[in-house]
């Protein structure tokens, strides 16, 4: 469970977003879209607890995130981002394993068997159990974005954040790892997606979270979202809608070029 | 434990071992052992053995140990493989300060303690001009290291020029260029507590250097404090290189190049890699030490020099061969 009341995340003495309320449930899959630096990565940032809040709280399960310490924190959530920093030739395993951090204290340093098996379970969520050994320098794109998503479940957290997991990739793979997001909602995890496919978000999302004018300007559902004309004012650019055969809504930006 | 760290441990007794043998005179391995187990005898070679060269293997592993876990550290908490210990400008300000010491007639005795404490303050003046908010900048620490450093060797090179009519040269070379001649037990007890800290401070860092692997992002995801990590290698790597540089002055390659062995030996887990570092750093060192007492006797080889000359080579190899670095 997300609870956002009131929520104010600045950038330096700029407000970025101003009196976010947002309550997501157990189980749920909430796409956030909006445009490019709207505030969706820093707002994902702030419920990982990685961005302090400048006024408002962020509650994850009931508990504030800033009373939480790091450990704590990333018990209960995982923030996936797609940026491959890397040191060393690691295997898919190490870097999986690095999931289980939250779980040791720095004396405590013998991997046990919850971890091993926290771990395999990871990579066979995502697929990639095959991959385990392989270096991670060696993967495809949608390899590598499998192998981060699965050291975000190698932490085990009821909440799993992820930073648009499906950049750069071609459309097969970005159906297989939103067809796996959609999955884990139900064993209950919560899930919250920054993607910039509105009709991807349509598709696969319980429901939508539109940022834009620096607030949130919907948490609806796909289809109310997409209807609305709040999309033309998220991204001031003019939408064509379509219906389809069974009443869902796909929607395009309208081409300005044609006539 | 780790079976390669166990192997690795063995090379090092070995290595420390066959290091007692060697120097101006040669000592048979029966006599060293005999005079290991009986320190008490006063024959000449129980006073080689315990006076002499078991000091002297003892300050070469510590210095080799501890220079290659500080360079471990940095490399890991950098994610830069090209970086040293002496990055922090540890070496530069010591050696400075004691050229400085030297020329200014402050006894010999006190010069390692002077060393130490300007290579400590130095690498205080880096980390505060890396400093970004509460954390560390990786680049700002590069940029001031290196600058700093390079202001210090200037220093030093102005030293040595007016050094050079008062005949304090070959005393400020001598720490330029890395030796542990003349250096003991006192000496040695003198900087175990400031190495065993650091040595403690990077065990404390070992698990936070793993996740650091993955980007300083996500290992504050994975709930690392990423900012205490870095301080607290930081404030370990500054410990040991400063008290190796007390121990032995200024001596390169090891903190370069043991990391890449290491983690070509056991891989990049902090948890093996530092324990691998120390006996690999310590091996080498007094391997090297063996060969600066014994190939030109009754003169010594500045350390430094043969690690160079071994070094270079070295390096150049593991880098543009090695296909495990990054």
């Amino acid at each position: 469970m997300i609870e956002l009341s009131a929520l104010t995340l600045q950038i330096g003495a700029r407000d970025l977003l101003r009196d976010v309320d947002a309550r997501i449930a157990p189980g749920e899959l909430v796409a956030l879209l909006g445009p490019n630096g709207v505030g969706k990565t820093t707002l994902m940032r702030a419920v990982a607890g990685l961005h302090r809040a400048a006024r408002g709280c962020i509650r994850l399960d009931g508990s504030d995130v800033a009373t939480l310490t790091a450990r704590e924190r990333a018990r209960r959530v995982a923030f996936v981002t797609s940026d491959d920093v890397l040191f060393d030739a690691l295997r898919v395993r190490d870097v999986v394993t690095i999931g289980r951090y939250p779980y040791h204290s720095w004396w405590n340093w013998r991997a046990s068997d919850a971890d091993a098996e926290a771990v395999d379970r990871a990579l066979a969520d995502v697929d990639a159990t095959s991959l385990a050994e392989r270096r991670f320098a060696t993967l495809s794109s949608g390899e590598r974005q499998r192998a981060w998503i699965a050291l975000g479940l190698a932490q085990c957290t009821p909440i799993l954040l992820l930073d648009e997991p499906t950049s750069h990739l071609d459309v097969r793979i970005a159906h297989e790892i939103l067809s796996l997001l959609r999955r884990l909602t139900r064993d209950g995890k919560t899930i919250v997606c920054v993607l910039h496919d509105l009709n991807d978000a349509a598709a696969y999302a319980d429901r939508i979270a539109l940022l834009g004018e620096g607030r949130l300007l919907a948490l609806d559902a796909p289809d109310r979202v997409l209807a609305s004309d709040l999309l033309e004012r998220a991204y001031g650019l003019g939408m064509e809608r379509v219906r389809l055969g069974d009443g869902r809504i796909r929607v395009f930006p309208r081409d300005r070029a044609r006539p | 434990m780790n079976a390669k760290v166990a192997g690795l441990s063995v090379v090092a007794v070995v290595a420390a071992a066959a290091s007692l043998l060697v120097g101006g005179t040669w000592l048979a391995p029966h006599t060293v052992f005999g005079a290991l187990l009986h320190p008490r005898l006063s024959n000449d070679v129980t006073t080689i053995v315990w006076r002499l060269r078991l000091p002297r293997v003892c300050i070469a592993a510590v210095v080799g140990g501890v220079l290659a876990v500080a360079g471990a550290l940095l490399q890991g908490m950098l994610r830069n493989p090209l970086v040293d210990p002496y990055l922090t400008g540890v070496s530069a300000g010591a050696a400075a300060a004691i050229a400085i010491a030297i020329v200014i007639g402050v006894a010999a005795p006190a010069l390692p303690a002077i060393g130490f404490v300007a290579g400590l303050a130095t690498a205080l003046l880096v980390a505060a001009l890396a400093r970004r908010g509460t954390s560390i900048d990786a680049n700002r620490l590069i940029l001031a290291g290196v600058s700093l450093s390079a202001l210090f060797s200037a220093v030093i090179v102005l030293v040595l020029v007016r050094a050079q009519s008062s005949g304090y040269a070959s005393a400020i070379v001598a720490w330029l260029a890395g030796s542990m001649a003349g250096r003991g037990w006192h000496d040695l007890a003198l900087a175990l507590p400031y190495i065993v800290l650091g040595l403690v401070l990077a065990a404390i860092c070992a698990a936070p250097l793993d996740a650091l692997r993955v980007g300083d992002m996500r290992a504050r995801t994975v709930g690392v404090d990423v900012d205490r990590a870095q301080w607290t290698i930081l404030a370990a790597s500054a410990l040991l290189a400063a008290a190796s540089v007390t121990l032995a002055g200024v001596v390169g390659f090891i903190g370069l190049i043991v990391p890449h062995i290491g983690r070509r030996a056991v891989g990049s887990d902090a948890r093996a890699l530092l324990p691998a570092c120390f006996l690999i750093g310590a091996a080498i060192c007094t391997l090297a030490d063996a060969v600066c007492r014994s190939i030109v006797a009754p003169a010594e080889l500045p350390i430094g020099v043969l690690l160079a000359f071994v070094g270079v080579p070295a390096f150049l190899y593991l880098y543009l061969h090695d296909e495990r670095m990054t």
